[in-house]
């Protein structure tokens, strides 16, 4: 006996206008964006305050002039007699936009503020709609699964953007206020707007897409942001460690142990789009990394598409098996 | 008229395991049942059908759009609700439904009016603003039903969508699905395994068994056929019984428990009656058949 449910004509004659694939894809992104300002979110909300409390931070100490902006040319001389001239002792150019990204304890960076909030932002974004399966749901709608990791790659994507650039365009925008608001600094200076323009979208999607992989993989959301979090420094650590031995021993090709670590292959991408050469403490002097442009592109170009094909193929395996 | 599904000599693997077997059937516009026990290959069909999975091998048309590898424009035009649990805990019923609708390629005015307007007619009232993970099962399923049609699709599938109800529970959703899809026109692919499910809901069923097309026939052909016997239950020597109904020119096929007489018109009862006196037989038990589909479903599976 089949029953008929009492429905109205505006039902019946709905036509929902529905929109294009790219305005669904940017909709699902802009609106988990949103979300991450909700009230829930105190840890989040957190870190971004401290961050922008540092950028603060590094307007009030270049406005009291104790720095140059951008750049300072430094050497570790503290560290040796006054006559000595070895080959330890360097010069180095010391970038804020650069030293921005950088460890705490390295010159005042914001580093581990950074992969924080990627952590936590990244943690449970795939992870979770694979958990609820909800993600049989959105896959069922008129998007692809490429899709569908893009509009989770926008929320992570922009709010990294939020604590990268936006803030050292901040500091920029500062300087130039000092300066007078002249015409001229802006010419002078237009590289570095867009340079760091560059350096911050390549640092937050970076970020971001490792951060996602990690949610995929381990979709637990606090597993996914500890491993993400662990991943990040312990690599660096452990290359750190390596390197300062191998050079110690003066082992040639000591450079490429800094490949393993993905904040260091961040760090001299980062470094090649200002054009300044990278150093890495190791012991008392800064050492010099010489790995060429297309090494260091091959190794990204493998993790970036490494970890985006394991998200599709991870998808793709929960479809067929549900 | 255009086919809804048409599918051509399908194959789909999975390693070495075949899910449908060149598998081809040109189903009709209305309300189709996919029936089937576990494992037949219903929702691996519900999901080629949808793009969600790719054919190994053969051709497929829906709503008379051939799906290539993955197409998402079809998917419009159609709703899905999966089998398994799959809303989110941590949402508002009302929240749910606007995302999957603007999901959907909605506005938010627009998917904010039509979720309301459905969880009405789906007797949701201020649990509606609940969190999903407070629900009970019913209402899960009946959210899950709700996100299928939140873009006003012309077809939904429907994947077990009474799967873990109580009776009643199943009762109202099936009436819910009938009831919604007839005044929106919506056309159903119901994958189920209950018989009952299809025979409430579809016109047109279709019966899977190892990935390969068992049979396609109109409901209400199997059920009248079937409603069209009566079943005997006698006593004493049935060969003879069997026998004298043949001098009749009625057979009667004995199913170990009961026999099963073709019905023509009343005078059958007669005749059997007959038939029991000249033979000898006593006659314990003599109905028109309420069989349903049980018997046609229990032959192709068996």
């Amino acid at each position: 006996m089949k029953k008929k449910a009492q429905v109205s004509d505006r039902f019946r004659d709905f036509n929902a206008n529905l929109t294009t694939r790219p305005w669904i894809v940017w909709g699902m992104g802009f609106r988990r964006f949103e979300k991450f300002f909700s009230t829930k979110n105190k840890v989040m909300m957190g870190l971004i305050v401290i961050i922008y409390l540092w950028t603060l931070a590094f307007d009030v100490m270049l406005a009291s002039g104790s720095e140059d902006y951008p750049c300072v040319l430094r050497d570790n001389s503290d560290y040796f007699e006054e006559d000595y001239s070895g080959p330890l002792m360097v010069e180095y150019k010391d970038c804020v936009p650069l030293t921005y990204y950088g460890d705490l304890f390295t010159g005042g960076g914001i580093r581990i503020l950074i992969v924080s909030l990627a952590a936590i932002a990244s943690g449970g974004m795939i992870g979770k709609d694979m958990v609820n399966k909800s993600l049989h749901l959105y896959l069922s709608r008129p998007i692809s699964r490429v899709d569908y990791l893009i509009a989770r790659f926008i929320p992570v994507f922009l709010l990294l953007l939020l604590v990268t650039a936006v803030p050292n365009l901040i500091v920029a925008t500062a300087m130039w206020s000092d300066d007078g608001l002249k015409t001229e600094w802006i010419t002078d200076h237009k590289w570095l707007i867009v340079n760091i323009l560059v350096q911050g979208i390549f640092y937050s999607a970076a970020y971001s897409i490792i951060g996602l992989t990690f949610s995929t993989l381990l979709k637990k959301e606090s597993n996914a942001s500890g491993a993400f979090f662990l991943f990040v420094y312990g690599t660096s650590i452990i290359a750190e460690i390596f390197f300062a031995i191998l050079k110690a021993f003066g082992i040639d090709g000591a450079d490429r142990v800094l490949l393993i670590s993905v904040s260091h292959v961040l760090d001299m991408i980062s470094y090649a789009i200002f054009d300044i050469e990278y150093y890495v403490q190791a012991g008392f002097a800064p050492w010099k990394v010489d790995i060429g442009g297309t090494e260091l592109g091959a190794v990204f170009t493998i993790i970036f598409a490494g970890c985006c094909g394991f998200m599709y193929w991870m998808i793709l395996q929960m479809e067929a098996n549900k | 008229m255009i086919a809804l599904i048409k599918a051509t000599n399908v194959t789909k693997k999975y390693g070495g395991l075949k899910a449908l077997d060149d598998f081809s059937v040109d189903i009709p516009e209305g309300k189709i049942g996919v029936l089937g026990p576990n494992g037949a290959g219903k929702s691996t069909f519900v999901k080629i059908a949808l793009g969600l999975l790719t054919a190994t091998s053969g051709e497929i048309t829906v709503l008379g759009e051939k799906l290539t590898k993955n197409t998402t424009s079809i998917r419009k035009r159609i709703g899905y609700m999966p089998e398994h649990d799959c809303v989110p805990d941590e949402m508002t019923g009302v929240e749910f439904l606007i995302e999957m609708g603007m999901v959907s390629g909605m506005s938010l005015a627009g998917a904010t009016e039509r979720t309301h307007e459905i969880l009405g007619h789906l007797r949701m009232g201020e649990e509606k603003y609940r969190l999903i993970g407070e629900y009970s099962g019913g209402m899960r399923q009946k959210v899950k039903l709700a996100q299928g049609l939140i873009h006003a699709p012309e077809l939904i599938f429907l994947d077990e969508p009474t799967s873990g109800l109580d009776p009643n529970a199943r009762r109202e959703m099936l009436e819910t699905i009938n009831g919604l899809t007839d005044v929106s026109n919506t056309k159903v692919l119901l994958s189920t395994h209950i018989l009952q499910d299809v025979e409430m809901v579809c016109d047109t069923v279709i019966i899977v068994k190892d990935g390969k097309l068992q049979m396609h026939e109109n409901v209400e052909k199997i059920v009248g056929e079937k409603s069209n016997f009566i079943q005997v239950r006698i006593g004493g020597p049935v060969e003879d019984f069997i026998s004298e109904l043949k001098k009749k020119k009625i057979t009667a096929e004995d199913d170990g428990r009961v026999l099963i007489i073709p019905y023509k018109d009343d005078s059958t009862y007669n005749q059997i009656i007959d038939a029991t006196v000249k033979s000898n037989c006593l006659l314990y038990e003599m109905e028109r058949t309420t069989q349903s589909m049980d018997s046609v479903y229990q032959e192709i599976i068996e």
